[in-house]
Parts: C-alpha cells; structure tokens; sequence
C-alpha cells in the first residue's frame, strides 16, 4: 500500500466521523427556513471533505454549524429574501419550520435573534454551550450569560402566548 | 423554567430527510481535496501576531544594543576601553614611542592625559604616531630646504613605514569611537576612510619628484609652532 492510499483511508476514516453529523445540519438548516436543507447539508459536507485538513480536530460540529448557517444567508440572498427584523437577523436565521407547538414559535419569533439562536443551539441542535459559544463566535462565558437571558425572555413569551394564542391576535410564523 | 425547556425542545421541528447517505458519502469522497495548507486558525493567527511583535522588539533592542555597544565590522568595532588616569596614559605613550622613531636630534615630547578626561587604551599610541609622523615631515621639509637629499630619503622611508605599519584606515561608515580588530600591534593611528591616507602618500610622492609644496605646507600646519 502506498502512502498516498494510506492517506486518502486516513482521510475517508476522518470524514466518515464528521459525515455523522449530517442529519443534524439537515435538521439545523430545515428549521432556520431553508427551501433545500438536504443540499444545504450536502453542500456543508463537501465542503467539509474538501477542507478535512482545516477542520477542528477535537470537535468539527461548530464548524460544521457555522458552514451551514454562512450557506443559509448566501441562500437567502439568492432569493432574494430579506431579514424580518433586523441587520442582526442574518446572523440567526429563524426558525420557519412548523414546529407543532405555534406558541412555542410565536414566543421564538418574539425573541432577538442573538436569544434565539443561542435558544435553538442547545435545545433544537443538541450541542453544548462551548459547542454552541463557537457557533456564535463569542466566549462560552458570554454564551452562558446569553443563554440564561434567552431563557428568561422566551420564558416571559411563552408565558405571555398562552393567552393569546387561541385569540385574534396570534403571532404566526414568520411571512418571507 | 426547565419545563419551559421541555417544551421548547419537544417542539423541535421533525425532520425526516431523504438522503441516500452512502451515495452522498460516496459522491463527496470522490472529489478532489483542496492542496491548501489548513487554515491559520484565529488563536493561530493570535499567535504569529504575537511572535511577530515580539520578534520585531527582539530586532530593536537588539539594535539598539548593536548600535550602542557592538559596532562590528570584519572586526572593527567599538572601542570601549577606557583610560581616565594620566599615570596609565603616559605608561602607554612610552611604550608607543619604543615601537616609533624620531628623526635624529628630535626627543619625544611630555604628553599627559588632561584632568578629568577619559579616553581610549589606543588614543596615546595614536598620538605617538602623529608626532612622529609630522617630525619626519618638517625632518624632511628641513632636508629639502639644505638639499641634503639622503636626509630626505631617510624622511621618506620613515613616513612609508609609518603608514605601512602604524596606521590602519577604519572600514567605511564607522563610527568615531572605533577600533581595529583584535591583535592590530599598537601604536597605530586611525584614518577615517575618507582618502586622507592616498592624499598623505600622493604628497610625499609629490615631494620625493621635486614638488613639496603640499609636504612643506602640512608640516607648517602640524607641526610646532613657528616651524618652517
């Protein structure tokens, strides 16, 4: 066996591992309102393949995340979508999939997108805070902080949905 | 609010997704990897940062110190001995002028180190040498002026051998305070690369030819007063 064969099995094992995550992106990227998650995480995972050397070696699945959520802005680009609230917005997509609970999305949409995608990170995505803190680019310190008010506010409009949320005044999924 | 959480992550969005996930897996390994080196990362690049200001105060003060303490140039460098007492002074013009010699007639001068002065080990050699070396000049300004051609020569020889071995020309660009590299036998005298040394040998070229106006008229400037 040669060393270059040697190298692309070394190559193929490691991205074998970080392959595993796709399902999650497809779920990350379905639930920030992408038309085409399945080839957003295709697309995340090629250019993962393309890049292995680059990649975290203790850890891709942040990398991976902020991959797929570059590729979700560029998509929103594309198609000419623009930002519900504000510039920030970007920097979190928002949750546009039916989550089967429309209170629970009424309050996510109150939120500022900072909140909510620390909020959707832990609870949708399953990563940890650190994991999530490299997502957002920021200290997992200052991601602590951030979850904790996040949590404070959603829980505040949620608490504020439920009883609104049979009346005329429904806040409904996010109209792009 | 932990039941708050319950709900919020039982309203996760169920995704089911249709990817024939070999196919894909298979598909992307079969493209090329890109040659690139990985990435600087940005702890990475924190670090280069780092060690290139580092670097770049290692390259100051080290040329500062360079500059301050370590002229250094195919072994000339600075000279940073120091004599301060006249005693040590006048033991090393002494010696200097053993190694030296006057015309006939002429006796060394008493030199001393002023009060208060300091200076280098090799300034009194180089006084030694200008003594000598302006005492053959107005020797042979004298022989000139008699038409005692052999005194002359004599002057002439002197002065040749003067320049040949007590006087060393400093590289180009060096600073005032320089010396001669390790093992240059003292006394000598030290010329600023500034062609002093070719206009010293062109005079007494010219003087031995039969034209010592520029011979004649160093020895006025030099030497005592009132002489020639």
């Amino acid at each position: 066996m040669t060393h270059t064969e040697t190298q692309a099995e070394c190559a193929e094992t490691r991205f074998a591992e970080v392959f595993q995550n796709l399902g999650s992106i497809v779920r990350y990227a379905a639930a920030r309102g992408s038309s085409d998650p399945e080839g957003i995480a295709a697309e995340v995972m090629t250019i993962a393949w393309r890049r292995l050397p680059s990649l975290p070696a203790d850890d891709p699945r942040p990398w991976l995340f902020v991959t797929a959520r570059n590729l979700l802005m560029a998509e929103r680009r594309r198609t000419g979508r623009q930002a519900p609230f504000d510039e920030r917005h970007a920097e979190a997509p928002a949750p546009e999939a039916e989550s089967g609970d429309p209170a629970v999305t009424a309050a996510l949409m109150q939120l500022r997108p900072a909140d909510r995608d620390a909020l959707l990170l832990v609870s949708w995505d399953d990563l940890t805070p650190a994991q999530a803190a490299g997502v957002a680019g920021i200290s997992p310190v200052a991601f602590r902080v951030r979850l904790y008010r996040a949590r404070r506010r959603f829980e505040q409009a949620l608490s504020a949905q439920q009883g609104g949320i049979n009346g005329p005044h429904t806040v409904g999924m996010e109209s792009t | 609010m932990s039941r708050t959480m319950d709900r919020l992550e039982q309203a996760r969005p169920d995704v089911t997704d249709a990817i024939d996930r070999d196919a894909l897996f298979a598909q992307i390994v079969a493209t090329p990897q890109d040659q690139e080196q990985p990435q600087i990362s940005r702890c990475g690049r924190r670090r280069l940062l780092i060690g290139c200001i580092a670097l770049a105060a290692l390259c100051l003060t080290a040329g500062t110190a360079f500059a301050v303490t370590g002229f250094n140039l195919f072994g000339w460098h600075t000279d940073t001995t120091i004599v301060k007492s006249p005693r040590e002074w006048q033991r090393l013009y002494h010696d200097a002028t053993r190694q030296l010699t006057l015309p006939p007639g002429e006796h060394w001068p008493d030199r001393t180190l002023p009060p208060n002065t300091v200076t280098s080990r090799t300034q009194p050699g180089g006084t030694a040498v200008a003594i000598a070396q302006t005492a053959w000049e107005c020797y042979w300004v004298d022989a000139i002026g008699h038409g005692d051609a052999a005194a002359g020569r004599q002057a002439h020889a002197a002065l040749d051998d003067l320049l040949a071995h007590h006087v060393v020309v400093a590289p180009p660009g060096s600073p005032e305070n320089v010396a001669p590299p390790a093992g240059t036998k003292p006394p000598f005298a030290i010329f600023a690369s500034d062609g002093g040394i070719q206009y010293t040998r062109q005079m007494y070229r010219d003087a031995a030819n039969g034209h010592p106006a520029t011979l004649i008229q160093s020895c006025r400037a030099n030497g005592p007063v009132g002489t020639r």
